[in-house]
């Protein structure tokens, strides 16, 4: 019992059983109810009505009693005064007889008085020893001055209730009357009992006074409380006597001028209603055994209901915790059942979208690798373990070059396949265990490299450009990849994934716009950063201030150690920092547009720096760097001939030097303008031959005069075969296409020599002079002394 | 109704009395007394007697009267007489009668007797008798018994008429329905030599 009353009032559990069981008793207890109160009432109103008719029919009991008394009284009275003797006795006179007549009719029926009055109500004879109560009695009748016979067959004696009659003595005119009388009786109040089953009480009172009740009956004294209890006033009202509550009803007997006498009829309630107290019991009974039942039998179909929905609930609250993995189970066969199926189809729904999700949200579709989503999440994972563990931790971005290109070209879906070959390479073999290679979107892949400072990166950066460089076979296709590769470490330029990633990116594109491969971050290479936006007014500063300084590194030719001319170059001399070197703003340069702003300056310096010189004697070349973006400018032709308009400088003393990359980010538009610098009479070099993509076929077609190798050949082919024999291809190359070549980086005899004997035109390097700036020059040809003829015959064995 | 022999001897019997009369004063004058009652109805049956000073009061020997009993009813049910009449009670009916008077005028008893009773009862005293019949309850009759042989009975108009001599006499009226009717109402009667007529009013108890 107390387990049933406990789950009843567990709230959360078993509140739909609570309501059903609520609702089921509240129901059926209603009804009880409604039915119990309609049963009562109509108990009530029948116990009510029956006791009133009982104690109606019992008012017209006692009356017929009381006049049925009168009645026999009446005969007895008429039989003597119909006695002849009794009027022969009259008629002589003779009193003794009569009285004698008298109480012997009187004894006969039990009459108290019986007496003889002549024709005028005067006395005769009677058979009391004071007539005179009676008598005057028989005379207030006689005079009309009491109530009709029949409606008041009662008269007051000395307080007393008294039934008296009259009848005429006719001889056989009216000579008297014979009148006889009982005081009421212990009688009355039994036969009624027994005929009526009603109890009752005489009872008198003075007019407007109280009721008393008279000793008359066995009842008197058991009735005698009931005098406190009677209001005056109505016919029918409720006593309680002893603790038994009974409807009693007045019946008025008759009365004179100071009595006044009534009975009592009571009928007890409490024994009308009794039986239906039983009644009333067992509808109780039947109800309690009814709520009994219904409460086990509702609290039983509530728990078939609510079980299988709690289960429900539970794995409901299951899913929305996210555990999909773990079935429904309802043991159950009715629309609950087919709710749990509609749970479990919608669990293994949900199970599936999830993992289809997760994989749409997380995994490159295409590649099968990561996605930048992931990659993110699991930068950060790496970041805050690098943070914990206080170690490096860094990204690697990468972006294949021309891939746009490939994909123009081979289609969409071949362009597919090829970044599914180069994912598969970047994951084979070349990294470490911990590394993690994503594909960020198009051609762009990021690999987050744990436990890798600055160094360690640049390394595994490197040998994945190596790796892509094996061509990919597609369809008979081979397709040259390469890529432009970023740096970004943990914790040296950025604490954020999203910053780390950003700036690899950032340097990656730095990467790809200058050929150099792989390029570690430089907040340099951020325009958007604080100290580039400083960077750039204080390049602005400087053109206006007059901080930029032309340096310039001599060109000497090989053959005759001659000076020829002089490559331009910019340094800084920035009035807090010192002199600023080229890298730390000339990419940054680039990136904004400002270097069309350097490129100018340089125009005007070279101009009056070559008019200076001439003014000297020395009639020397100038080679000026063109950027992609100067290459870009449709104006750049006019601006130059302007310039050199105004500047009085001989075009052909202006040699301008692009690099093959700058060349090739729109071709056409680049041999155009070379076309009109062609035009114009100036002399055009390719720079840094060597590095870049450019083919032969697309070389012959631009209107070139020099072909400048790139001083990493330079520098090593002195040590190394492979080097030495591009160094003399190039030459050979260049010389076949009718260009000269410049030899940049020489740094020593050996290297020179070389070049002499290879027949490379011009050198320049540091073996000769570093860049200076331009007010040396002039003072530093005077001092050159040439090299050739002395290394000429030193190294001539080293070129075979 | 009388019968045709009960008339006649009536009438012997007034001729009787007048003779008696005549030789007191010869120029008797009829008198002609109207009873009404106090409404100035009318009253039948009424019994009127003139008291003639010197007259004789007891019947003459040989008067008699006849009170006979038919269909349980007396015939007449009111009868005047002169005092010392003997009344015979003969039964017509096949049943018995009991007639008795309980009246202080003359109480008798005839116990339930058929046909004629051999000795009729005289009544020799002035006053009224009630008769009834202890068998039959509803039977009743008056006997007036007067002290003087001129009375009469009033017909339906309520006259009756006495040969009166002249003198001053007591006229005595009866009815049944006086408050006490056994009592005449008296007063007195001056007569002269001629006929006269007299009204007499007489107070009545209410009808029962």
């Amino acid at each position: 019992m107390t387990r049933i009353l406990q789950r009843l009032l567990d709230p959360l559990a078993r509140r739909l059983e609570l309501r059903i069981v609520a609702l089921f008793l509240g129901l059926l207890l209603m009804v009880q109810l409604a039915s119990f109160v309609a049963i009562r009432h109509s108990i009530d109103e029948n116990a009510r009505t029956q006791i009133a008719t009982e104690l109606r029919t019992g008012e017209n009991v006692l009356r017929r009693l009381l006049s049925q008394n009168a009645q026999n009284l009446t005969e007895a009275a008429r039989l003597l005064a119909q006695d002849f003797g009794f009027r022969s006795a009259i008629a002589g006179g003779d009193q003794l007889t009569l009285v004698d007549a008298l109480e012997n009719q009187a004894a006969r029926i039990g009459a108290s008085a019986a007496l003889f009055t002549d024709a005028r109500r005067r006395l005769v004879a009677s058979t009391l020893s004071d007539p005179k109560p009676v008598l005057s009695l028989v005379q207030a009748e006689a005079s009309g001055s009491a109530a009709n016979l029949h409606d008041t067959p009662v008269r007051v004696l000395d307080g007393q209730p008294f039934q008296l009659v009259t009848v005429p003595v006719k001889a056989p005119q009216l000579i008297g009357h014979v009148s006889m009388g009982f005081p009421l009786s212990a009688d009355l109040p039994r036969d009624m009992e027994d005929l009526s089953s009603l109890k009752m009480a005489l009872i008198a009172r003075a007019p407007g006074g109280p009721w008393k009740v008279l000793p008359i009956g066995a009842r008197a004294d058991e009735l005698q409380s009931l005098a406190t209890e009677l209001h005056s006033a109505s016919v029918s009202q409720n006593v309680s006597l002893a603790g038994e509550n009974d409807s009693v009803r007045i019946v008025r007997l008759g009365g004179d001028a100071t009595h006044e006498i009534a009975a009592a009829l009571l009928r007890s309630i409490d024994q009308a209603v009794a039986p239906y107290r039983q009644l009333q019991l067992t509808l109780l009974v039947i109800t309690l055994i009814g709520v009994v039942v219904f409460g086990i039998g509702s609290f039983v179909t509530a728990r078939s209901i609510t079980r299988p929905i709690k289960a429900l609930s539970q794995s409901a609250e299951r899913l929305g915790a996210g555990d999909y993995s773990t079935p429904m189970q309802v043991n159950s066969r009715d629309e609950v059942h087919e709710l749990a199926r509609s749970f479990e189809s919608m669990r293994t729904g949900m199970q599936q979208r999830e993992a289809q999700i997760l994989r749409l949200a997380y995994w490159d579709s295409l590649t099968g690798l990561p996605n930048r989503a992931q990659f993110i999440d699991l930068l950060k994972a790496r970041i805050e373990r690098a943070r914990s563990g206080g170690e490096p931790c860094s990204v690697l971005m990468l972006d294949l070059d021309r891939f746009k290109h490939v994909n123009d070209v081979l289609g969409h879906a071949f362009g597919d396949r090829l970044l599914c070959q180069i994912a598969q390479r970047l994951n084979d073999g070349v990294l470490r265990e911990q590394d993690v290679v994503a594909r960020l979107g198009g051609d762009e892949f990021a690999v987050c490299l744990p436990q890798a400072d600055d160094e360690t990166a640049g390394m595994i950066a490197q040998r994945l450009r190596r790796s892509l460089e094996q061509p990919v076979m597609l369809d008979d296709h081979a397709v040259d990849v390469s890529a432009g590769v970023g740096i970004a470490t943990f914790p040296a330029h950025g604490g954020d994934a999203e910053v780390l990633l950003g700036r690899a990116e950032m340097a990656m594109y730095a990467a790809k716009s200058n050929q150099s491969g792989v390029m570690h971050y430089d907040s340099g290479l951020d325009s958007s950063s604080q100290e580039s936006l400083s960077l750039l007014s204080e390049l602005r500063q400087a053109v206006d201030h007059d901080q930029l300084r032309l340096y310039l590194q001599p060109k000497i030719a090989l053959c005759s150690g001659l000076v020829l001319g002089a490559e331009a170059l910019v340094r800084w001399q920035h009035p807090t920092r010192g002199l600023v070197p080229p890298m730390r703003f000339i990419p940054f340069a680039e990136q904004t547009g400002f270097i069309r702003v350097l490129t100018g300056w340089m125009i005007e310096r070279c101009s009056a720096r070559y008019r200076h010189l001439q003014g000297q004697g020395l009639e020397l070349k100038f080679s000026i760097n063109l950027s992609t973006r100067d290459l870009l400018d449709q104006d750049l032709p006019a601006k130059l001939e302007k310039m050199l308009t105004h500047g009085g400088v001989d075009p052909k003393a202006l040699c301008l030097e692009i690099t093959e990359s700058a060349i090739m980010d729109d071709p056409q538009r680049a041999l155009q303008t070379l076309q009109r610098l062609h035009g114009m009479g100036l002399r055009l070099s390719i720079d840094d031959f060597g590095t870049g993509y450019s083919s032969l076929a697309y070389l012959k077609r631009l209107p070139l005069h020099e072909l400048k190798i790139d001083q990493s050949f330079v520098k090593a082919m002195e040590h190394d075969r492979a080097d030495l024999k591009i160094v003399r291809s190039t030459i050979d190359l260049a010389h076949n296409l009718g260009l000269s070549v410049v030899a940049e980086g020489v740094e020593n005899a050996q290297t020179w020599a070389l070049l002499q004997a290879l027949h490379c035109d011009e050198a320049q390097g540091y073996y000769m002079a570093r860049p200076m700036p331009e007010d040396q020059f002039a003072g530093w040809v005077d001092g050159w002394a040439s090299p050739h003829e002395r290394l000429r015959t030193e190294f001539a064995e080293l070129v075979v | 109704m009388p019968g045709a022999s009960d008339t006649r001897r009536l009438r012997a019997l007034l001729v009787a009395a007048l003779a008696v009369a005549g030789t007191i004063t010869a120029q008797a004058a009829p008198l002609t007394v109207t009873v009404s009652d106090d409404s100035g109805k009318p009253l039948a049956d009424a019994v009127v007697a003139v008291l003639v000073k010197g007259a004789h009061t007891m019947a003459a020997p040989g008067a008699s009267a006849q009170i006979s009993q038919k269909d349980r009813q007396f015939h007449a049910q009111i009868t005047a007489i002169q005092t010392g009449t003997p009344v015979l009670f003969p039964n017509f009916d096949t049943v018995r009668h009991h007639v008795y008077s309980f009246s202080p005028v003359q109480k008798f008893e005839l116990k339930l007797y058929a046909g004629t009773p051999a000795a009729p009862v005289v009544f020799d005293k002035p006053g009224v008798a009630v008769l009834g019949c202890n068998i039959h309850d509803r039977m009743n009759a008056w006997v007036v018994v007067v002290d003087t042989p001129v009375f009469a009975k009033t017909d339906a108009a309520g006259h009756a008429t006495l040969d009166v001599p002249p003198g001053e006499h007591l006229l005595s009226s009866w009815h049944a329905r006086l408050p006490d009717p056994m009592v005449f109402i008296d007063q007195p009667l001056k007569m002269g030599s001629a006929a006269m007529p007299v009204g007499v009013t007489l107070a009545l108890a209410p009808p029962t």
